[in-house]
Order: C-alpha cells, then structure tokens, then sequence
C-alpha cells in the first residue's frame, strides 16, 4: 500500500491535545528547533518509527494521532538522554510520560500491547502486594501474551540461585496504598486531576 | 571580565579541601540511615541487600529498614501515570521520615524516582496539592534521599573509606556502569556531573582497583524492557558488555538491580545470541567494596551472581 501523503490542515491539526501533552509535562514542544540531539542519543531511536525529534515535530503540527498510532511511545526506555542534551530545555521523557498516559486512558489504536500489558501487571501487583512480586509477574506476562515458553530455561536457574521468591506476603499497609489508587481515581472522575 | 577557566592544580586543591571538610565530620557520631531497599533487594538482587547491610556493618554506619515500605512504581508507574508515580513516592517518602537519618537507597529506579519526586513537588504547586490529597497528609520534602555511592564518597569520605580497605582490589580492572537513572535528567538526581561523572571510579580507586575509561558507561541497557522486549534488551545490552571487554575489563560494577539483571543473569542468553564469549562478572558496588573492607564471599552473596566470579577473583588472588 502507498504511504499516505500528510496533510497540513486545520482538520488535521489539533492544537487543544497538545496543550493537554504541554500542561501534563510541563514543558513545551514550541521550544524545540529540531537540532535532533535527543534522536542521535536516543538508544531505543532505531526501534521506532518516529524517532524522539519527530515526535516533537508532530506535536508541534498537531498531528498527534500519528504518533499514538505507532509504537515510538512505548518503545521509550525513559532513559532521561533526551531531556539531558536538549538546549531548549524540553523535556522530551516527561513529554514522552505525557503522550503514554493520554494513549492509555484512551485506550486508543496502538500497535504495542506488550509493553502496555507488563506495565498494566506491574501496577496491579503494587495494588494487590505492596511490592513486587517478580514470579507472578513473568508468569502472569507469559500466558496472557501467550509466550509461554519466554525465559522458561531462566526461571529454575533463578530459583536455584534464590533470586526468584516463590511466595510473597502482602504488606501490612495495604489499605493506605488501596487509599492512593482510589483517591486517585475520584480525584479524575471529579475533574481534579487530568 | 573574563574569568579564567579553573586550572587542574586548583581543581585538585579544590578538591582536597573538600575531603579535608570529609574528614572533619569524622569528628561527628556515628552515620546512621533509613533504609529503603526497594523490591527487586527483596527478590532477584538478594546478594545487593545483603552485602549492602554487611558492608554497612563492617564501616559502623547504622542503617534501619523503613517499615512497611512499598514499590515506588518504578518506570511503568511514571509511564503511565505520573500522579501515581509521585504519590506512591510520596508516602513512602513520608514513612521514611519516622526513621532517623537521611532516606540511603541502594536501587538507581528507587533513587531516581524519589528524587524526581522531591524535585517535582518543589517546584509545582498544583501537583503537590493533588499529591497532598491522593496520600491524605501533607508532602515534606526535607528529608533528604542518597545513593549508596554518595554516602561512601561523601558523607563517610574517601579517605575513610580507604582507611578501611584492608584488602585492596589491586590488578582488579573494572568497567564502572552508571546506566540512566544515577546522573540524570540533569539538576534531579545531583549525584554526580549529568554526562561524565567518577563517583563510582574514585570509589573503585579508593578500594585499589584500577578502573577502565570506555564508551557505554552511560548507555541504556534496555531497563524495565526485559519482561516485556527481552530482544531489545539483548541487543543494547550486548553493545555494552562488547564495550567494557574492548577496553579491558575484567568485571563490570553496577549500582542498579536492573542493570544487574539484564548484565548478568541474561549474559549467557546474550552470548548464545551473538555467538560470542564474554565471561564478564557483573559486580554490585557493595560487594566489591565490601570485598576491598575484607567481608568473605559468603557475606557478599557472591554465590548468588549468574556469572561465576571465583575463577576470576582466584587468577587475581583475591580471595
């Protein structure tokens, strides 16, 4: 299939998601100039399919259904590079956070779901433990993203060398950090936080 | 006016007056801290948790776990959702108050996140307020958060440190790793100069190791991508260990249970992958100091590395 030329118009453009992206980060993409010092550090840049600074452009352009529909997002280690090396101070990994939490909550086209799904186990754990519990973690990974033979040779080498703990205890304090989560949450369906 | 940039000899002298004020604080009680491990200490980086609490041992400095402490959210938290990441920071934050001492943390994730916190909630009100609200109790951020590395460099001091080195690493070449979250983004973490730092280096000089210069010190190993893009992990994490064997290494040093986890324990995958041989030991920080101060392998958890080091440390005649 032919690649789609981009269009610049106002339909194509929406400016309000990305102040939405500014006021989440707390940075601006206006700043940038495109000198491309965040992509040339990038170490994940040869994964995506926008690289750091043209996600940047994009934002710029409001063309920010573009970026949510590939993968650039996640594939972001949030490895702080870019925002280290930017000389106009944008701070490219917050603005990374930004656009991951917006395409999260939409629930939106993507074509990443392993990252998303090791994230969305990562924080059920927190709000089921308390702490990590690795075992589960990798377990409950692999048969819901049907990779059930992913690291099985690691898995008793680990037990062997005590680095995977079989069984984990709920921590004392589970109901304070029940609070978190649920405050949380009313706090965005009151409209108090985006 | 022009100001002269700042010559080598006065930077050295800078320097020493710097661990000269070290030294006086010897004068003080004994360190003590709170402790916060963080979850991977309490799982897969067992031997960094207790060669941590026996090298702290060995030096007198206090160290009291903070109880109940809980996941700071780590990377998928903040990837997600940034209010969640600094509220559960900030409880834990708050819990670590009720202990005595600055907050010591081990893990480079943990100390990253909880350093951003910090920084965050100080500059934005309005984030402070929703955070106030999610944790149900007012954000103090006087506390203050230190890396393992910061309180061996400096509030205990080089100088005591290699005062109590009586078993110094000599011959030992190691690659010193810093990874992502120790350095930066700049202006948070505040360990150490953001794209050259030596912490870890003057560190190593202190226990009599020689260290390495190579290129991948600070590169990205792949993190938190190991559960869910082991590939990518691979592949960054095999530039860095083909890095450190170039420039001579004999081992790597890491303050970070992650970085750990895609150098050591995936190391034999890598070298499946790539059809090389590396035999690289992934050191902690804490078990090669704690090897210099003399602590026997078995209070090191030595045994518990992937990469069997014993061949090495025997050639070396360390053990």
């Amino acid at each position: 299939m032919k690649k789609k030329k981009m269009l610049l118009s106002t339909e194509t453009m929406d400016v309000n998601f990305v102040r939405k992206v500014e006021a989440l980060s707390g940075t601006s993409v206006r700043r940038c100039f495109q000198c491309g010092k965040c992509s040339a550090g990038c170490p994940m840049a040869t994964f995506m399919e926008h690289p750091p600074n043209r996600v940047v452009r994009l934002l710029q352009l409001g063309q920010w259904q573009r970026i949510l529909a590939g993968r650039s997002i996640w594939y972001c280690a949030s490895c702080e590079t870019c925002s280290t090396r930017c000389p106009n101070k944008v701070h490219l990994a917050s603005i990374m956070d930004a656009l991951r939490k917006l395409s999260w909550d939409a629930e939106g086209p993507s074509k990443e779901s392993y990252v998303q799904l090791a994230n969305k186990l990562f924080l059920q754990n927190i709000r089921t433990y308390g702490r990590q519990y690795e075992m589960r973690l990798a377990a409950v990974f692999n048969v819901k993203s049907g990779q059930f033979l992913k690291d099985l040779m690691l898995g008793p080498k680990l037990i062997t060398k005590g680095k995977l703990k079989m069984f984990q205890s709920k921590n004392k304090n589970m109901s304070d950090i029940e609070k978190i989560f649920s405050r949380i949450e009313e706090m965005r369906n009151n409209g108090e936080a985006l | 006016m022009r100001v002269a940039p700042p010559q080598l000899h006065e930077l050295k002298e800078l320097r020493n007056s710097i661990n000269s004020m070290n030294s006086k604080n010897s004068m003080n009680p004994k360190l003590t801290y709170a402790y916060y491990p963080g979850c991977s200490l309490h799982a897969s980086a067992g031997e960094y948790d207790l060669s941590t609490r026996e090298l702290f041992k060995a030096l007198n400095i206090g160290l009291t776990e903070v109880p109940d402490w809980f996941c700071c959210g780590a990377t998928p938290a903040h990837n997600v959702d940034e209010l969640l990441s600094l509220s559960l920071c900030a409880k834990n934050l708050e819990l670590a108050e009720k202990v005595e001492g600055d907050l010591a943390v081990a893990c480079a994730a943990c100390f990253s996140r909880l350093k951003f916190t910090q920084h965050t909630l100080e500059e934005n009100d309005v984030k402070r307020k929703q955070v106030e609200k999610a944790i149900d109790a007012p954000v103090s951020l006087d506390g203050k958060v230190k890396h393992l590395l910061e309180i061996l460099a400096g509030d205990l001091g080089l100088e005591r440190l290699s005062a109590a080195v009586n078993k110094p690493l000599s011959g030992l070449k190691v690659a010193c790793y810093y990874g992502c979250l120790l350095t930066r983004p700049p202006d948070v973490p505040n360990l150490d100069c953001v794209e050259a730092p030596t912490i870890m280096e003057r560190i190593m000089e202190a226990a009599g190791a020689e260290t390495v210069t190579w290129t991948h010190r600070m590169e990205c190993c792949g993190a938190n991508f190991t559960l869910s893009r082991p590939g990518v992990v691979i592949q960054l994490t095999n530039a860095i260990l083909d890095a450190a064997k170039a420039a001579g290494a004999d081992c790597i040093m890491v303050g970070c249970p992650l970085c750990h986890g895609n150098l050591d324990i995936r190391q034999k995958e890598i070298e499946g992958v790539y059809n090389v041989s590396y035999d690289m030991p992934v050191f902690y920080l804490t078990q090669l100091v704690g090897m210099a101060c003399g602590l026997p392998p078995h209070k090191l958890g030595l045994d518990a590395l992937m990469v069997n080091p014993m061949p090495l440390l025997k050639e070396k005649q360390l053990l």
